[in-house]
């Protein structure tokens, strides 16, 4: 009884990096799975650092950011490092915006997640153009960024819920 | 001023080096360390090169288990559709379909084939492929992301698989191997971006290059002559004149969108590929 409740215990505690680590070895896009509207594809992994970079910052380390995006690389077949360098700026950005706020707010950190994701990406077009010979799908990307962007809100709610409400941690 | 700057720094330093209660490492560690393994995937040194073949052996397995839930979603889309329609007897035709168009495709191509000869004597480096192995494998990992469009098969240099063998789906050419490591390998979808093949179209000693445009199934024509113009319902066939690629092989059609506009399509649908067959080409020549 007392393994099952460790177990138990485990999962709801990692459930962030659980998910983290699944979507980088998965080819999970968001509503991509579904054929008819692959147009809403977004990255969770973006979300999940921002959000837990700053709210839970104890319960999704650096070093499971670093190794994720490490998979994601070998999953998506680009130059190795590049995704654990675009998650850590965003996690960088994420602490210096949470250093730097004295009141936490959804709305602003939500347009807070614009600058950040814009240096995530940046960090992601600038490697893979200089390091690779890949080219981009520049609209796919736009719109994955920009439903990243759009989905926030819903993510930020249900992260939040789960950890205040089912963790009963406080933000 | 100069407080807000002295702000912005010590701001900028704390978060770059503190570390968390349960962080272990700092950013500044990690950042630097994504650079350095940046700089080394790069340089592709032979002990980098085979760290990354037994990563990508490793990371392609979990993924394959890791994706199971994505594919069963896939296979219960399917089973729908194919519910509402007369299955079996949609099958036979589709077979009898392929059959006469892969008949049709080498008629026409040894038809270009003997006109080009006739008009150009010079015409000697045909390529042959017969006594060509063919490696049966199974795609494990679909990756259709935005920066790269392709399979990863549960075949690698173990079975014989190396850089540069052309990939089959139903007869239909669908790509190139562009990484083999020991257990796996990845192929490099026609449809993608970085995909370039030297094509000739039907009928025509036109020679042109077949890009990936990103999509299911459409395609580029480059490098066309300024004056020709396109028709529809033309196949198109690889050229061999890159070297690797075997002379003739059907890969794409010309079609007539619900624009009136002529495009370009892929014969196979490499999305839907499961079992593929590997075949060395001319890589060995």
């Amino acid at each position: 009884m007392n393994i099952i409740q460790n177990i138990k215990n485990f999962f709801l505690n990692n459930l962030a990096i659980l998910i983290f680590y699944y979507l980088s070895f998965s080819t999970f896009e968001g509503f991509k799975e579904i054929s008819d509207i692959t147009i809403f594809a977004f990255n969770l992994q973006m979300i999940i650092v921002y959000l837990y970079g700053l709210k839970f910052p104890d319960y999704l380390g650096n070093g499971h950011i670093f190794l994720a995006g490490i998979i994601n690389d070998v999953v998506i077949g680009i130059p190795l490092g590049v995704s654990s360098l675009s998650y850590l700026v965003m996690s960088f950005i994420t602490s210096y915006v949470r250093e730097a706020t004295l009141r936490s707010k959804m709305s602003a950190e939500w347009i807070a997640f614009i600058p950040a994701l814009f240096f995530s990406n940046l960090t992601y077009f600038i490697i893979v153009n200089n390091f690779s010979h890949l080219s981009f799908y520049y609209i796919e990307l736009l719109q994955n960024t920009f439903f990243t962007f759009l989905f926030f809100p819903f993510f930020y709610y249900f992260f939040n819920y789960y950890q205040t409400k089912i963790l009963k941690i406080n933000a | 001023m100069s407080d807000h700057r002295d702000d912005f720094i010590i701001a900028l330093r704390y978060a770059l080096l503190k570390k968390g209660a349960k962080q272990k490492f700092s950013l500044f560690f990690l950042i630097s360390l994504s650079i350095l393994i940046i700089g080394l995937d790069k340089i592709s040194l032979p002990l980098i090169k085979t760290t990354r073949a037994i990563l990508n052996d490793l990371v392609y397995q979990v993924s394959f288990v890791a994706s199971t839930p994505g594919k069963f979603l896939d296979y219960l889309n399917n089973t729908k559709i194919n519910h509402f329609n007369i299955v079996s007897k949609n099958n036979i035709l589709k077979d009898e379909i392929e059959e006469l168009e892969k008949d049709r495709y080498e008629s026409l191509f040894l038809k270009t084939e003997n006109i080009n000869l006739k008009q150009a004597l010079q015409l000697s480096k045909t390529r042959d492929t017969e006594g060509a192995t063919s490696i049966m494998a199974r795609v494990i990992l679909e990756q259709n992301s935005p920066y790269l469009k392709s399979l990863s098969i549960n075949k690698g240099k173990k079975d014989g698989i190396i850089k540069g063998m052309t990939v089959f789906s139903k007869n239909y050419l669908i790509g190139t191997i562009i990484e083999s490591n020991y257990l796996t390998s990845r192929v490099l979808l026609i449809t993608d971006l970085n995909s370039k093949i030297p094509v000739i179209i039907q009928e025509t000693d036109i020679n042109a290059i077949l890009v990936g445009d990103g999509k299911k199934t459409d395609l580029t024509l480059e490098y066309l002559p300024d004056n020709y113009v396109l028709e529809a319902n033309k196949a198109i066939f690889t050229s061999g004149k890159d070297g690797f690629l075997a002379t003739g092989l059907p890969v794409a059609k010309t079609y007539l969108n619900k624009k009136n506009k002529i495009k370009v399509r892929s014969l196979a649908d490499p999305q839907q590929a499961y079992i593929v067959y590997v075949t060395s080409g001319n890589v060995n020549n």
